[in-house]
């Protein structure tokens, strides 16, 4: 089908379309009662993203692309969209908790995450300068706001608008830099681009460079991640949940399908990226050490998983991809399940989002506890967990990535010997004798067991089967084209 | 099967543990008992193997571009520190009974016993990712004991310096095995021989080297063992010292030699020192201290020091010796530990100058710590001479100059080792206010004495092991065998 000289492929873009009914029932449900309890619009919600997954399925494996090849679908962008499913599902089920934050609106706050993501599917897919900008926009735009429905704190507040403030910022480098980018190609799609990267002049380099720098912004990559651990922090527990996988995912399938169809295998152009990624390591470490707040620490915390999933890219090789997408896997399934534990014992507050709440909770509330331990042994990389594996998949390309990939895998290795002082640290409070310390009331809701069951079943069996996830890798090696 | 059964079994018996509430401690204790004593008597029929056959099971794990599969082995080399951790882990699991509140027995158990399957693990794997992963995830119950269970703040400490500095180990380790898998792309070394680039296989094996003088420790990477030693549970410090402490060195020789032998010989004058300042610095130490636990921890590093040599003399005597001065030190250690770990419980206080005469009072803890703190000192009809002696011929015929010093901490040896025992047990009554009473009590009595028979028959019968080993060493294909032909 076509319109007006566009051509359009429904079933490409079905999952879209899926999740933007789904997104707008949501709404007007909300619209129709405001007796109709949050349960059902968040059930909505999750069953929207079933809906979506079932319209992906045909999608498994395909190589298509529409809008005049302005849009892709394909093995690449499959398995960013699946994580965004997950993690916005996931979302919805922590968001549904009782004391969670959703402004008291939660109608327009299901919606919101749901357009949010739909940002992250368009971002996925994107192989033009002006469907990735969009994407951004969609998905940092509905952020913005999510970020302050926690308003009565002040800490929301301040979290929206430094989110606002800088993200603004990195939008404006962003589009700056595809501007020049366009400039120094004559076209907006990625493969005029990478005919300019072939013969790359000062426009050229000035163009990436702002692009990069906007990019990073959005991941969180040092020096451009100081806003990260204050809106984690500030943020409802679930955004933040959803902030540290979802924007990620999404944000790296850019980055990802830009090194690889615009950048050959020793392209000089990455190696920004490549210092900003061991800096990322190292400050994203060194600066959880002292927090006692547990999203801060995983603000931070994600700041160095970003470094080591750029690691990654080192080789710009078929591997690397596969590696990323372990790793983010991995990710997504550690940090959700953390996340989940967090939410199940505040109830969907913020109480258990302090360290001090932890000490002796071995032994007041056993499983929650390991099921904790078992996602921070993950991110520090222990083995038989999934983020172990996946760190042997990243010092596999990094050694492979010459003296930069070396550099990267010492950053990594070091940057994980930190790491172990700061997962270790909250498991060694929850095992510390507790006697006179006054417990913390902690909740035993089912959602969100639902959500921490499926992050360790996740995080144990690619730990110990990595084959498993492999098993798509034939898929993945041709994956971007 | 049988392998497998082994390795997991303790791991079965702790998750069964978990099934049972914490308030019912027979039915815990008689549980992991079971568990551990039936793991020791399953393991003791891989002596029927013969002296070339090997118990093994593969599994195809992972493959694509870079391969590894569940491959674990008991083979000559393997046979017999399997064994020793079967036995250790069941006498320190009987051991811990009377070291935990009650109300915590079960995770002290729980941890014990997955740290023996951790250890049983590694003894057996013949795939590098696997030994790497239970190469690390003995960091946890380690960490996790020391941390919860020792009760003091200078324990939890320690829990961090045995976490960052064993961690730092590993991860370099982990760096070595990529970057040989990324020339092999297979974790399945075992027999192999990589052909390496000369500064390549120097790294890499620099890295090996690394990770395993820390887990071992040798000097100067021993700083986390003073602290871990001394502050752990009594059976903890028994295992770690018995056990864990084997196995750098068990990766040396089912690893690192046979995959850089090149380069294991142009790094040896480096180890060769480090090895006799092990041997020198950890009798001095030993010799200074004034903390019991602290003097066998320096004793530790001062016998593994000779390992460390004797591995490093490139003579067939002296590493198929190392072997048995290992199997031997395992025994030794755990049961010294266990029984000052009973003399620390009654007296509360580690200080030699703090308490003396025991053996007044105690003679049957003496006559215990008499045959333990002999065999250290290596006296001959114990299991700890035999294996001296038979390094110190191996490496004197490559060796001389570094022999001659390391017989000067046997001298030493026999310095520190009488101190320990006369303070502790000769001379004027001293103990400090409000202790109980001091002798062995029958459990006590009873599970420290298969380390002690141990000890003798290893050391009435030697050959029992060595002549097993030898084989096992050459039957490490190809590279032990032709490294020692070249300078032998």
């Amino acid at each position: 089908m076509s319109f007006q000289g566009v051509s359009i492929s429904w079933p490409v873009l079905a999952p879209i379309v899926a999740l933007t009914a789904g997104g707008l029932l949501v709404l007007l449900v909300d619209l129709a009662s405001k007796a109709i309890p949050r349960g059902v619009l968040y059930g909505i919600g999750v069953a929207s993203c079933v809906a979506a997954f079932v319209t992906m399925l045909p999608l498994y494996g395909q190589e298509q692309v529409t809008l005049n090849g302005a849009f892709a679908s394909d093995r690449f962008s499959w398995m960013f969209d699946a994580l965004l499913l997950l993690t916005l599902a996931v979302t919805l089920v922590l968001s549904s908790l009782r004391k969670a934050e959703d402004g008291g609106n939660a109608g327009a706050y299901a919606a919101l995450l749901i357009f949010c993501t739909i940002g992250g599917f368009v971002m996925a897919g994107a192989d033009n300068l002006i469907i990735i900008f969009l994407g951004i926009e969609q998905l940092s735009l509905a952020l913005y706001v999510l970020a302050g429905t926690g308003f009565p704190r002040e800490a929301s507040q301040e979290a929206a608008l430094k989110y606002v403030l800088l993200g603004s910022l990195a939008s404006g480098f962003l589009i700056f830099g595809s501007a020049l980018l366009y400039g120094a190609s004559g076209g907006v799609s990625l493969g005029a681009i990478a005919r300019a990267a072939a013969a790359p002049q000062g426009l050229f380099v000035a163009g990436f460079a702002l692009f990069l720098v906007g990019l990073s912004f959005k991941l969180a990559l040092t020096p451009f991640h100081t806003w990260a651990p204050d809106v984690y922090e500030g943020s409802p527990l679930a955004i933040t949940a959803y902030m540290s996988v979802a924007v990620k995912a999404a944000a790296f399938a850019i980055l990802a399908r830009v090194a690889y169809t615009v950048f050959g295998h020793d392209s000089v152009a990455l190696i920004p990226l490549w210092g900003v990624a061991i800096l990322s390591m190292l400050v994203g470490n060194l600066g959880a050490i002292r927090q006692t707040n547990l999203k801060r620490l995983l603000g931070y915390s994600s700041i160095a998983q970003a470094g080591y999933i750029v690691v990654a890219l080192a080789g710009v090789s078929p591997g690397g991809l596969a590696a990323m997408l372990f790793y983010l896997t991995a990710y997504a399934f550690t940090t959700l399940g953390a996340f989940a534990v967090m939410a199940l014992l505040g109830d969907g507050s913020d109480t258990y989002a302090e360290l001090a709440s932890y000490r002796g909770l071995f032994f007041r509330r056993p499983w929650p506890a390991a099921a904790m331990a078992l996602f921070f042994f993950s991110l520090a990389g222990i083995p038989a967990t999934a983020g172990f594996y996946g760190k042997v998949l990243l010092l596999q390309q990094a050694f492979g990535g010459g003296p930069w990939g070396i550099g990267m895998a010492i950053a990594l290795v070091f940057g994980t010997l930190v790491s172990f002082y700061v997962y270790g640290k909250v498991v060694w409070d929850m095992y510390a004798p507790a006697e006179g310390v006054a417990a913390v009331p902690s909740g035993n809701a089912l959602a969100p067991w639902i959500a921490v069951v499926a992050g360790a079943a996740g995080t144990l069996v690619f730990g110990v089967l990595p084959q498993l996830f492999y098993a798509s890798q034939p898929f993945l090696t041709a994956a971007v084209r | 099967m049988l392998i497998n059964t082994v390795i997991f079994l303790p791991l079965v018996t702790a998750l069964v543990l978990l099934c049972v509430p914490r308030t019912a401690s027979g039915a815990l204790k008689a549980i992991a008992l079971a568990g551990a004593v039936a793991t020791f008597v399953l393991s003791l029929t891989f002596m029927s193997l013969g002296v070339s056959t090997v118990a093994d099971f593969t599994a195809p794990w992972i493959a694509g571009p870079w391969s590894a599969a569940y491959h674990v082995r008991v083979d000559a080399l393997r046979l017999f520190f399997v064994l020793l951790t079967t036995l250790v882990s069941a006498v320190c699991v009987w051991a811990a009974f009377s070291y935990a509140q009650a109300t915590r027995l079960r995770g002290f158990l729980f941890l014990l016993l997955t740290f023996e399957t951790t250890l049983l693990g590694l003894f057996t794997a013949a795939d590098l990712l696997l030994f790497y992963i239970y190469w690390d995830l003995m960091l946890i119950p380690v960490f996790l004991i020391l941390s919860g269970y020792a009760g003091s703040d200078d324990a939890r400490k320690a829990a961090w310096g045995y976490l960052i500095y064993n961690g730092a180990g590993g991860l370099v380790l982990l760096l070595g095995i990529i970057g040989l898998v990324n020339q092999t792309h297979t974790f399945e070394v075992s027999g192999l021989v990589p052909n390496l680039s000369g500064a390549l296989s120097w790294w890499l094996f620099g890295a090996f080297a690394f990770a395993f003088a820390v887990k071992t420790p040798a000097f100067p990477f021993h700083s986390w063992m003073p602290a871990t030693y001394t502050q752990s549970p009594p059976p903890l410090v028994a295992m770690v010292s018995g056990v864990q402490s084997k196995a750098g060195l068990f990766g040396l020789l089912a690893f690192a030699l046979p995959l850089f032998p090149d380069a294991a010989h142009v790094w040896a004058p480096l180890l060769l020192v480090m090895a006799i300042a092990s041997i020198l610095y950890g009798a001095l130490a030993a010799i200074g201290a004034r903390d019991m636990k602290l003097l066998v921890a320096y004793s530790s590093l001062s016998h593994l020091g000779l390992v460390w040599l004797a591995f490093f003399a490139f003579s067939i005597t002296s590493v198929s010796a190392g072997i048995l001065m290992l199997i031997s030190h395992g025994l030794i250690a755990a049961a010294l530990f266990l029984l000052l770990g009973f003399i620390e419980e009654r007296v509360g206080t580690r200080d030699l100058g703090a308490v003396g005469g025991l053996s007044q009072h105690a003679p049957r803890l003496a006559a215990y710590m008499l045959v333990a703190a002999m065999a250290a000192l290596g006296l001959p009809g114990l299991s700890g001479f035999a294996g001296e002696f038979l390094i110190l011929i191996g490496t004197w015929q490559t060796q001389p100059l570094y022999t001659s010093l390391a017989l000067i901490a046997v001298v030493l040896a026999c310095v520190y080792m009488l101190v320990l025992f006369q303070s502790l047990m000769h001379g004027p009554e001293r103990l400090p206010r409000g202790a109980g009473p001091i002798e062995l009590r029958p459990r006590e009595m009873w599970l420290v004495a298969p380390l002690l028979a141990a000890i003798v028959f290893l050391g009435v019968w030697p050959g029992w092991l060595n002549d097993r080993t030898p084989n096992a060493v050459t039957a490490q294909p190809p590279a032990v065998s032709t490294t020692v032909g070249r300078h032998a």
